[in-house]
């Protein structure tokens, strides 16, 4: 599984990023590997407008299962991502990344 | 920290004026950010101090080095938006009109065509009459709000309250359904949704919360002028219970609204009576949902 975080770091212990659009940075942790990388997304955040579809879009990139974010992307992020078929998991917003991870492990998410 | 984002979908509801009375029952604990900058009017009530400011910079314009340009016209000729205009034998940019789109840096000869950022306004940090902050902004003539302004609104303001180690950031969230609403809800912790019984009033509220619906955030509502029309606050009413949105409060036609708007005050400094106790329970709704002890 390749899994995607919104952080606003770069480390295990970086606290998430609630928001999807204008998220400072994507994890990506693949667990085969066991590799996690690091995505600067604040290029996007800083985009008057459409920050939500220019960001799933660099996502689909790196081509995640799944993505573990703080409440979920907005209308246009969220029509981009259902066609990705990326599963969505939410509710990760105040957690850090490392917490986040075992969260989703134990289901709660 | 909590994040209570109020919105309303349709403008003229009371979003303003309720979101003004919840910062001052709110007091020290809570940080206010306006990030209805289209028509912001916030600081008509909490009288801001304007302590620091700093420009802000979003899309761009063209400019137009008139030492290298040869006044061919070809920059005019494929402007889709008849931005460069002939004045006194020069090209001009009308920024007014120009869109920043870069089309006639691409097609001059001579390169003479620059996009430069464009300065559309200012935010500021103040301190207001609450005891607290209020992080806010002001658009020049002609600029738009966006999602990257109500960004930086909301992430200075939640800065202030982690800083401060505040239980409450509010924010007075932009109208509609676009770019700075999505914003303004990424992130929230509770959204407080503001209507009227009218039926633009019951239209919007279905239109935005289908949005809040998207963001997974638990949301409750105030139904405003509740009186005015029966038929459609029971609409309302079991639009609420069908969507599980808590149903805050219904508060009656009050010309106190207006009186206190009137001289720059908010509805509870204003008022004694039923309507500042219905705010005040509203407010403590709130609180208790959001699961922070007062």
């Amino acid at each position: 599984m390749k899994i995607a975080f919104t952080t606003k770091g770069k480390t295990w212990d970086s606290p998430m990023d609630p928001r999807f659009g204008r998220t400072e940075y994507f994890l990506i942790y693949d667990e085969e590997k066991e590799e996690l990388t690091h995505y600067d997304n604040r290029d996007s955040a800083n985009e008057a407008h459409g920050a939500g579809p220019k960001t799933a879009q660099k996502l689909f990139e790196f081509n995640p299962d799944i993505l573990i974010t703080g409440n979920g992307p907005g209308g246009n992020a969220a029509a981009v991502l259902e066609k990705t078929g990326i599963k969505i998991l939410v509710g990760a917003g105040d957690m850090t990344v490392k917490e986040a991870y075992n969260a989703y492990k134990k289901g709660e998410l | 920290m909590k994040e209570i984002v109020i919105i309303s979908g349709k403008g003229g509801t009371g979003k303003t004026s309720l979101t003004a009375s919840f910062a001052m029952l709110g007091g020290k604990d809570v940080i206010v950010a306006d990030c209805d900058v289209d028509a912001a009017d916030m600081h008509l009530l909490l009288e801001p101090d304007f302590q620091d400011s700093e420009d802000f910079y979003s899309g761009e314009l063209a400019y137009i080095k008139q030492d290298q340009c040869i006044k061919c016209g070809k920059c005019a000729d494929v402007c889709r938006f008849d931005a460069i205009p002939i004045i006194n034998t020069r090209y001009i940019v009308d920024p007014l009109s120009c869109e920043g789109c870069g089309y006639c840096a691409r097609v001059c000869p001579t390169n003479a065509i620059i996009n430069k950022s464009l300065n559309v306004g200012k935010w500021y940090i103040s301190n207001i009459k609450t005891g607290s902050t209020m992080v806010h902004a002001k658009l020049g003539i002609g600029a738009d709000n966006s999602g990257k302004l109500v960004a930086k609104v909301k992430s200075e303001a939640k800065n202030i309250a982690e800083e401060e180690q505040k239980d409450f950031v509010i924010v007075d969230g932009s109208p509609g359904v676009g770019c700075p609403v999505v914003s303004s809800l990424s992130g929230a912790s509770f959204v407080v949704l503001v209507t009227e019984p009218s039926v633009s009033g019951l239209h919007d509220l279905k239109r935005v919360y289908e949005l809040v619906n998207k963001f997974n955030i638990k949301a409750g509502c105030i139904i405003n002028k509740s009186d005015i029309n029966q038929k459609v606050t029971v609409e309302i009413e079991n639009f609420l219970e069908k969507e599980n949105i808590v149903h805050l409060a219904s508060l009656p036609y009050n010309e106190d609204f207006t009186k206190a708007m009137t001289i720059g005050q908010t509805i509870v400094e204003y008022s004694n009576g039923s309507l500042k106790q219905l705010i005040t329970d509203s407010w403590n709704n709130i609180l208790n949902i959001v699961n922070i002890k007062k």
